[in-house]
């Protein structure tokens, strides 16, 4: 289907033409609509009207060349490589631009498209500089393949001494991408990409003909939080990885699937490495949490994961912290486990922990007798706590975000904290005509929102009415809420809970869409929370505080800011992949894996249960965190009694039978219930107004304790405080 | 015709024809080595005993005690016989005699602790 | 009719290459009108670049495939042509000493010299061996390959009675390939170590192989252990991760081998 042109895009989003005139048209009146017959290469294909030549021939199975086309952006139809020849027509049509006909007869191999195919080609190579051997992409280049495959065998190009090839000077675009204008063929993906997906006006083409350059108009850098996908669009080696620059050619790389862990969407990834090193992270296809997109900290914090570790265990003998064998770092965290009696133990676990090593460890504790097993990002315990799903997930799944018409945001910002959902709104608003409004502080979502204040009251004055946008949210047909996990930490978190429970109960007696339809969201920002909540770590860092246990458990836990003066008298063993703040407080470090190191499941904050694949070994002596906290239970005398991976996933299904669901989402009930239950929520707002950590984008980077230690990230941070303040 | 489908395969055999003509060449094999071993260790001087060759040999031959292929047995003997004729000609040095009792590898440790200790999986 | 194209096989043979086109013509009329050879200047010299096949030489050597098929229809259960020039002949393991001795001493084969015997292991085949014998005949100075098929178990008839030169080939085959050879009279390893496990050229033997050797200081000798990788091994991931167009990459490429025609019978 050709897209429908992008008005909000166009920056005419101010003539509203009300939520009703501009749907678009969804596939499912596309459905009832006739379908028309064309034949490609002779194969008949049943296609809807508006459908591309380039879609029908996909349809039966024939893929045409193209550079500019894209099947996630606009159509822009200038690389002229898709042209087609269609019976009865004197010229070639690009195939990507052009709506079927019926009856059309398209040729994708006669010898008129052949020759417009090589005329093309030759055109793009004239232009084209011959350093493929030294260039980034080789080996995954568009142009290089489609070169082999249609271009012409022999060159007619003699004019290498007389003027020489076209060249453009280089651009600084940043930290992340580098920059080879010269080999750049003008498909635009890149400018299409920045203004459509990331909502960045910032790259353009200026000049024609032969001086059309593509670049930022004024000296500037592509900032963004999504930067990292125009490498990946990029057909040519125009824009490569920066910090990937003459690492490795693509056919060297082992290639892993994995999950992402370092924001809370589980966004599917390939993890590229070689010779024990991960090089690189590329994204993979998954429709419903990532498309094809990766944020750029989850792409480029890659070489955190090779600094700051923990390679062997550690005890901390006369103040400081010392290598030691296994053994003895087991014998003395055992030992002091085995003075605890009773709920005298305490667990925290961190933002990246997989759940087998939250089973092992919640197990462990439990055995011991202790049930203080906290999350470094608490969850109210009043009302229903964590006892129904429904109070914790983004219900709606983030593929769902797309199709609600009128979102209220609550104390989050999702471009920094989930950079994938904010595509999936900022896709709604731009296709879809959302309404999207924020309780919170001002701050840059990539398009055009609501500030109704950030005052937390708000939400009670819209479940009465009274407030001026309740109106629109009552007459929306799909209504969303999403609420920042962030607040919840706040001392009013369990009131902040049940009156967005409330009014998201209002909301949803309202809505006529479906059943299915689910107005309350939760978007957390750490991977391992709706797992180690399915779990049962229900305790917030305020209760560890509170008990003062005798020993405390870190499990990865460094974003909790606990300092060792909160726990004067506690003996703290520490399980982790980096030296960061929980190693230094530590009494034992035990090495634990990075999420590349180690098969783990996760689930992400729609609930969906995917799986890491383990790309490398940990590096020295380090080992998969639940096989520590099984050797540990072993020396302390409570065997834990799983001794592989599939036995730890069978325990993990008798707790929570989703979590080795794996790809699938596990969807939540018991809205009424979980609203009942709040309704005895007591307590009232504070008067402190909604804040959010992640603001501008410095504050996206460095999040966790990979990204803290990774020097590209530090240098996006530099480069995203430094454009910040030109431009002030 | 009446005829009734084959059930066995005609395979060409390799050496024996039956399970006892077999059987009486890996017999014979056996006692040639068993024979042989004490002259081996008279011309070589390996750090072992009569005894240790004897169990040695006994355990090689229980290894493949599991075999019912007829052709399976051949092979078998015929690289016994490869090997018994490389040692008696002495062409197998004192190392490659040694490979037989494996004194050098480390067996792998089995509990999940030893495995957790020692860093295999 | 086999006997006159015989003697035309023999008589082209002796004689000099830019000969054989003009003498083929006059007796096979038929393929007068077939492209004349390049003008001289453009012979192909390229050493990299392959040779066109002469029509005369491909279609002797159809006829000789042709005839060695109707002569030994009991064993010959293919004749092909790869590469346009090169003969091969199929046969069934039964058949290798009777074909071989035909092609030995038949007067008008004279394939008196073995140059190599050779396998190959596909494992996916239900025979996975194809044990390959290439032979030279000097008389007529031409060169034929004959195959056949066995499996691990299914030994083979050993060629040695035929040629003598196939007691190494057929250790070297034995040793790599673990094919063995009935009735070879001294067959043992060739290549391998004494006391080497396996097969090497097998395509289910690793290529790292499954022991390491190395001197043991403490035993002063030589010990061989259970392969331990002490760094990764090197894997080539070919396919691009935005191929786009595995149709075309995929396409089978123009067939290698052709079947010579059929014998007639």
């Amino acid at each position: 289907m050709l897209r429908l042109p992008l008005v909000r895009a166009t920056g005419l989003s101010s003539s509203r033409l009300g939520a009703v005139g501009l749907h678009t048209t969804g596939s499912k009146s596309q459905a009832s609509q006739e379908l028309v017959e064309v034949f490609i290469d002779d194969k008949p294909v049943q296609v809807p009207p508006g459908t591309t030549v380039l879609q029908a021939a996909a349809k039966a199975g024939v893929e045409i060349p193209r550079f500019c086309y894209h099947e996630r952006l606009a159509v822009a139809g200038n690389c002229r490589m898709c042209l087609v020849e269609i019976e009865k027509q004197i010229k070639p049509v690009a195939a990507c631009a052009m709506p079927v006909m019926k009856g059309w007869r398209v040729k994708t191999n006669s010898d008129l498209t052949r020759k417009a195919r090589e005329g093309v080609m030759e055109f793009l190579l004239v232009n084209h500089p011959l350093d493929c051997p030294i260039c980034d992409q080789g080996g995954e280049c568009d142009l290089q393949d489609q070169s082999m495959a249609f271009g012409n065998d022999r060159s007619r190009f003699t004019d290498i001494e007389f003027s020489g090839k076209r060249a453009v000077e280089d651009k600084d675009i940043g930290p992340l991408i580098k920059t080879v204008m010269t080999r750049c063929i003008h498909c635009t993906r890149c400018i299409r990409f920045a203004s459509e997906v990331a909502g960045l006006d910032d790259l353009g083409t200026t000049g024609r003909g032969n001086d059309m350059q593509v670049g930022t108009y004024v000296e500037k850098m592509f900032l963004s939080e999504l930067s990292g996908n125009v490498i990946d669009l990029c057909p040519v080696g125009a824009l490569t990885n920066k910090p990937y620059a003459f690492v490795a050619r693509p056919w060297e790389n082992r290639r892993t699937d994995s999950i992402d862990v370092l924001d809370a969407v589980g966004s599917n990834i390939v993890v590229s490495s070689r010779t024990g090193e991960v090089l690189r992270i590329l994204p993979r296809v998954n429709e419903d949490v990532n498309e094809e997109w990766l944020s750029d900290k989850s792409r480029f914090a890659c070489d955190g994961l090779k600094r700051q570790r923990i390679i062997t265990p550690m005890i901390k003998i006369a103040g400081k912290l010392q290598s030691v064998a296994w053994e003895d770092a087991l014998v003395t965290a055992a030992k002091a486990l085995q003075t605890v009696a009773g709920n005298e133990g305490a667990v925290i676990a961190g933002k990246l922990a997989d759940a087998e090593a939250l089973i092992a460890l919640k197990d462990l504790f439990n055995k011991l007798g202790s049930e203080v097993l906290a999350t470094e990002q608490g969850f109210p315990k009043d009302g229903s706590g964590i006892d129904l799903r429904s109070s914790y997930l983004l219900n709606n799944t983030i593929a769902g975000i797309e199709e609600a018409d009128v979102v209220l945001l609550i104390g989050t910002n999702p471009r920094y904290e989930a950079p994938l959902v904010n595509t999936r709104l900022r896709k709604g608003y731009l296709h879809g005509e959302q309404t999207i409004a924020l309780i919170g502080p001002n701050i840059d979502l990539s398009y055009e929102y609501e500030n109704l204040g950030d005052s937390i009251d708000i939400i009670t004055k819209l479940k009465n009415g009274s407030h001026p946008f309740s109106a629109t949210l009552k007459n929306a047909k799909k209504p969303l809420i999403i609420l920042g996990a962030e607040q919840l930490t706040r001392k009013d978190g369990a009131k902040i809970v049940s009156e967005t429970q409330a009014l998201a109960n209002t909301l949803g007696n309202n809505v006529q869409a479906s059943e299915d339809w689910k107005v309350l969201n939760v978007l957390h920002t750490n991977a391992s929370q709706v797992a180690a909540l399915d779990l049962g770590y229900g305790s917030t860092i305020e209760d560890v505080k509170q008990q003062q246990p005798k020993v405390l458990f870190l499990l990865g836990a460094d974003d909790a800011n606990i300092k060792k003066e909160d726990f004067p008298n506690t003996f703290i063993i520490y399980l982790g992949s980096h030296g960061d703040q929980g190693a230094t407080i530590a009494d034992v470090v035990l090495a634990g894996a990075a999420y590349t190191e180690k098969t783990g499941s996760y689930v992400n904050t729609e609930g969906r249960a995917q799986q890491t694949g383990a790309a490398l070994t940990p590096p020295g002596m380090a080992r998969p965190d639940w096989k520590v906290i099984r050797a540990l239970s072993e020396i302390a005398g409570h065997r834990l009694p799983y001794d592989n991976i599939t036995e730890v996933r069978s325990r993990l299904e008798e707790v929570a039978p989703h979590i080795v669901r794996y790809g699938d989402v596990e969807p939540a009930n018991f809205f009424a219930q979980a609203h009942e239950l709040a309704k005895q929520t007591g307590g009232s707002f504070l008067p402190d107004p909604v804040d959010i950590k992640q603001k501008t984008l410095d504050q996206f980077f460095m999040t966790d304790v990979i990204s803290r230690a990774s020097p590209t990230m530090a240098k996006c941070v530099q480069a995203a405080i430094k454009q910040r303040q030109t431009e002030l | 015709m009446a005829s009734v489908s084959a059930t066995t395969k005609y395979v060409r055999p390799v050496l024996s024809l039956n399970k006892n003509e077999a059987r009486k060449r890996v017999l014979a094999l056996y006692k040639l080595w068993y024979q042989e071993i004490p002259q081996i260790l008279l011309d070589t001087s390996l750090p072992v005993t009569e005894k240790m060759c004897f169990d040695k040999l006994r355990e090689e031959f229980r290894k493949n005690a599991n075999e019912t292929d007829i052709r399976v047995i051949d092979f078998l003997i015929i690289k016994g016989e490869q090997d018994l004729q490389e040692t008696l000609e002495k062409w197998k040095n004192k190392g490659q005699l040694m490979d037989y009792f494996k004194v050098t590898v480390e067996k792998k440790p089995s509990d999940f602790l030893g495995k957790f200790l020692s860093g295999q999986d | 009719m086999a006997s006159t194209i015989l003697r035309n096989f023999r008589a082209v043979a002796r004689l000099g290459s830019a000969a054989i086109a003009k003498r083929y013509v006059s007796v096979f009329p038929v393929l007068r009108n077939t492209a004349q050879p390049p003008p001289p200047d453009k012979v192909e010299s390229r050493p990299t670049v392959r040779k066109p096949v002469d029509e005369a030489v491909s279609t002797q050597l159809k006829e000789f495939g042709a005839y060695a098929a109707t002569c030994l229809a009991k064993y010959i259960q293919h004749v092909q042509l790869a590469l346009g020039d090169e003969l091969e002949l199929l046969i069934s393991p039964d058949g290798v000493i009777p074909v071989l001795s035909f092609l030995k001493d038949h007067h008008n084969a004279q394939f008196a010299s073995l140059a190599d015997i050779t396998a190959l292991d596909v494992p996916s085949r239900q025979n996975r061996f194809e044990i390959v014998y290439n032979l030279l005949s000097l008389r007529y100075n031409s060169r034929i390959r004959v195959k056949t098929y066995t499996d691990e178990l299914t030994p083979i008839d050993s060629a040695v009675p035929v040629y003598k030169a196939a007691l190494w080939y057929e250790r070297e085959v034995w040793d790599m390939y673990g094919v063995y050879f009935a009735n070879h009279p001294d067959l043992r390893r060739i290549l391998t170590d004494y006391g080497f496990q396996g097969h090497p050229l097998r395509k289910d033997f690793p290529l790292s192989g499954f022991v390491e050797v190395r001197y043991d200081d403490e035993w002063k000798r030589i010990v061989t252990e259970p392969l331990e990788m002490t760094q990764e091994f090197r894997r080539f991931e070919l396919s691009a991760p935005w191929e786009q167009f595995p149709n075309f990459r995929n396409a089978p490429s123009p067939s290698e081998s052709e079947p010579s025609d059929k014998p007639e019978k």
